[in-house]
C-alpha cells in the first residue's frame, strides 16, 4: 500500500479551495442572469401587489372584489413559486452543472490533474451551488415576506415563526435538490434533460398517485415541511393532489432529505473518483 | 475569492440578517401589525380602557366580500336583521361603511348607567358625520362636548339603559356603545393607559393566528354575556382566559383555545369536550348536512391549553342552507 504523499491537501482543504473558486464562477456567469430573474421575480410581483393594495386602499373604497390575508398569499407565493417552481429549477440547473459544465467546456481535466482528491472537486463545487443559491432564494423570500405579510392587517411578528419555518424548508429543498442533481449530472449522460423530466415530469406526476411511489421524490418530503396550507386547487390535478396529500412527519421527513442529500452526494462522490469522463473532440 | 464576490456575500448576508432581525423585534416586542406602524394588533385597541375583559376584532371589509358570507347569507335569509335596527339608529350601514371593527367590554356598571357591562365598539371606515348625528338627532340624542369631540347620546331604552353614545374619535374613527367607554375612549386619543399596556391580555392577542375576526378574554365575561346555565359555568369555572380566532373567506377556518387554571383542569375538560364530540359525531350520523363540520373538529392544545379547530368548506353554507330550507335545521 503506497502512502499518500505528506503535503498532498485534505479532501476538506481542497474542496475549501475549490469552493473558493467556483463561488465567483458561478455567481457571475451568464446562469447568474436567469438566476437573478429567478428570484428577483417574486420579489417584483410582490412590490406590484403591495403597490396594488396601497392604491386599491387610497382610491377605492368598497368593491366587491374578494380579499385574501397578507399570511395566505405569503403561503401562496411560497408553495406555487418557490416550493413547486424556484427550487427545483435552481436545483436542476446549477446541481447538474457542477460537474458536466466542466465537462462541456473540457476544463475537468485542469481539474482533475491537480494533486487533490477528486471527490473535493464535486463537494466543493456543490458547496459553492449551495452558498449562491441560499444566499439569494433567502433574502428574496425575506424581502416577499415583508412586502406582502402586512397586506390587509397582517402580522409581520406574529407570522414570523413561519418565516423561518419557510427558509429552513427551502434550504433543505436546495440541500437535497442540489445533491441529487449533482448525482444525475456526475453520473448520466444529457443530465439536464433528465434533471427537467425528473423535476416536472416524475416529481408531480407520482405525487397523484397513491402509493408509495412519491416515496422516491423529494417534493413529497419538501412539501411536509411547508407550514403553510396548500392553496386550494379545484382543477382536477389539485383534487386529486389534494386527495393523496398524506404527507409525513417532519421528523420523518428531514431524516428522509437528509439520508437523500448524503446518499446522493457519496455516489455522485464514487462517481466522480472511478469514472473516466472521455472528453468529445 | 474576488472582492465583487465577497461584496456581493456581504450584502446578501446582511439583507438576510436585517431581515431576520426585523422580524425578530417584531416578534418579541410585538411591533408592528403593518411593518414601521406603531401599535400591537390593530391601531384601535389604544382607544380600549386597560380593564376590558373582553376585546374583539373583525375585518369588516374582508368578511363582507368574502363567499361564505355571500352563501351565509342567502342560507339564513329568514334570520332577523340586526344590521337594520343598527341603521335606523345610527345612520351606518355596516357593509358599505365600515373596513374593520373593535369590539370591548369594560367592567361592571355599578347602577346608574346600566346593570350590564358597559360595551364600546370601534368602526374604523367612512361615516357621514353629519347625517349621522342628524339622524340620532330625530331619535331623541343630545349632543354634548368632551375633549373636544361632539358625544352624541341617544335616548335611554332597555337595550342601552344609560342611552346608545357616538363620537367621531378622529378621521374615519366612531366610536359607539356606553356613555363611559366612549368618553374613555376620548380621553385615550391624547394618551394613557390603554389595553395595550394590559400584559395578559395583549400576550393573548399576539398568540393569535392572523384571522380576520378574532376575540380574547377573561371567561367571566364570556360567561356573563352567554348567560349560560349556572351547573355549566360551574363546570367550567376554571377557564381563565380565551381566545378565539378564525380565518372567513374560502371557507371558514379557526380556532377556540381556552386557558384553564391548572394542567387537571385542561385535562378534565379535554375529556368534557372529547365526550361532547363523541355524541356530537354520533347525532351527525344522520345528518349529511353536519358531517363535514364535524370531521373538520379536531381537540388539542397542552399544559394549561385546550384548542379545538375546526375548518369549514364554503359548500357547507349551501348545504345549511338547503336543510334550514327544508325544515330539518330550523333558525331560532
Amino acid at each position: 500500500m503506497v502512502a499518500p504523499p505528506a503535503n498532498r491537501p485534505t479532501v476538506v482543504a481542497s474542496a475549501l479551495r475549490i469552493f473558493d473558486l467556483s463561488l465567483g464562477q458561478m455567481l457571475w456567469s451568464r446562469r447568474s442572469v436567469f438566476l437573478a430573474i429567478l428570484v428577483g421575480g417574486p420579489v417584483l410581483l410582490a412590490a406590484a401587489i403591495r403597490l396594488a393594495t396601497i392604491l386599491e386602499h387610497l382610491f377605492v373604497h368598497a368593491g366587491n372584489n374578494k380579499q385574501i390575508g397578507g399570511v395566505t398569499l405569503f403561503g401562496m407565493m411560497i408553495w406555487l413559486l418557490y416550493v413547486h417552481v424556484i427550487v427545483p429549477v435552481l436545483g436542476v440547473f446549477y446541481g447538474t452543472a457542477l460537474i458536466a459544465d466542466e465537462v462541456d467546456d473540457k476544463t475537468i481535466t485542469y481539474l482533475f490533474t491537480r494533486p487533490i482528491p477528486r471527490r473535493a472537486v464535486l463537494i466543493g463545487k456543490y458547496l459553492s451551488y449551495l452558498t449562491c443559491t441560499i444566499l439569494l432564494v433567502l433574502p428574496s423570500v425575506v424581502a416577499v415576506y415583508f412586502l406582502i405579510v402586512p397586506i390587509n392587517g397582517g402580522s409581520v411578528g406574529r407570522s414570523f415563526p413561519l418565516l423561518l419555518a419557510d427558509l429552513g424548508m427551502l434550504a433543505a429543498g436546495l440541500i437535497a435538490y442540489g445533491a441529487v442533481f449533482a448525482l444525475v449530472g456526475a453520473r448520466l449522460k444529457r443530465p439536464l434533460v433528465i434533471g427537467l423530466v425528473f423535476a416536472f415530469g416524475w416529481e408531480p406526476g407520482v405525487l397523484l398517485v397513491p402509493g408509495y411511489l412519491k416515496r422516491a421524490t423529494v417534493a413529497y418530503y419538501l412539501q411536509a415541511l411547508v407550514p403553510h396550507q396548500m392553496p386550494l386547487d379545484t382543477t382536477t390535478i389539485g383534487i386529486l393532489t389534494q386527495m393523496f396529500d398524506r404527507f409525513p412527519s417532519i421528523t420523518t421527513s428531514l431524516a428522509w432529505l437528509a439520508a437523500m442529500t448524503v446518499s446522493a452526494l457519496w455516489w455522485a462522490s464514487r462517481a466522480v473518483e472511478d469514472r473516466e469522463y472521455v472528453l468529445e473532440q | 475569492m474576488t472582492s465583487r464576490t465577497r461584496y456581493f456575500v456581504i450584502a446578501s448576508l446582511l439583507a438576510l440578517l436585517i431581515g431576520l432581525g426585523t422580524g425578530l423585534v417584531a416578534y418579541y416586542v410585538g411591533f408592528p401589525t403593518r411593518a414601521f406602524f406603531a401599535g400591537d394588533g390593530p391601531d384601535e385597541l389604544q382607544f380600549v380602557p386597560p380593564d376590558a375583559t373582553l376585546v374583539a376584532f373583525a375585518n369588516v371589509r374582508e368578511i363582507m366580500t368574502s363567499d361564505v358570507r355571500e352563501r351565509a347569507r342567502r342560507a339564513l335569509l329568514r334570520l332577523p336583521n340586526g344590521q337594520e335596527q343598527f341603521r335606523n339608529e345610527t345612520g351606518i350601514n355596516i357593509e358599505t361603511d365600515i373596513d374593520r371593527v373593535v369590539a370591548c367590554l369594560g367592567r361592571l356598571a355599578e347602577g346608574g348607567e346600566g346593570a350590564g357591562r358597559a360595551s364600546l365598539v370601534l368602526a374604523r371606515g367612512r361615516f357621514d358625520a353629519v347625517r349621522i348625528e342628524s339622524l340620532m338627532r330625530d331619535h331623541g340624542a343630545s349632543v354634548a362636548d368632551h375633549g373636544g369631540v361632539r358625544l352624541i347620546t341617544g335616548a335611554e331604552s332597555s337595550a342601552h339603559p344609560g342611552g346608545l353614545s357616538l363620537a367621531f374619535i378622529e378621521p374615519g374613527l366612531v366610536g359607539v356603545g356606553s356613555a363611559s367607554l366612549v368618553r374613555a375612549a376620548i380621553d385615550l386619543k391624547n394618551g394613557g393607559k390603554s389595553v395595550t399596556t394590559n400584559d395578559d391580555m395583549m400576550k393573548l392577542v399576539r398568540s393569535l393566528d392572523a384571522g380576520n375576526v378574532w376575540a380574547v378574554g377573561r371567561f367571566d365575561a364570556l360567561a356573563s354575556q352567554a348567560k349560560l346555565p349556572s351547573g355549566l359555568a360551574a363546570e367550567l369555572l376554571p377557564i381563565t382566559w380565551f381566545a378565539a380566532s378564525a380565518h372567513v373567506n374560502g371557507g371558514l377556518r379557526g380556532v377556540l383555545r381556552a386557558e384553564t387554571r391548572d394542567e387537571a383542569s385542561a385535562n378534565n375538560l379535554r375529556d368534557v369536550v372529547r365526550g361532547f364530540l363523541a355524541l356530537a359525531k354520533l347525532q351527525a350520523g344522520s345528518r349529511p348536512e353536519l358531517q363535514s363540520l364535524m370531521q373538520s373538529l379536531d381537540l388539542g392544545g397542552a399544559g394549561t391549553t385546550v384548542a379545538l379547530s375546526f375548518s369549514l368548506p364554503v359548500e357547507m353554507f349551501d348545504r345549511l342552507g338547503a336543510a334550514v330550507g327544508q325544515g330539518i335545521l330550523k333558525p331560532r
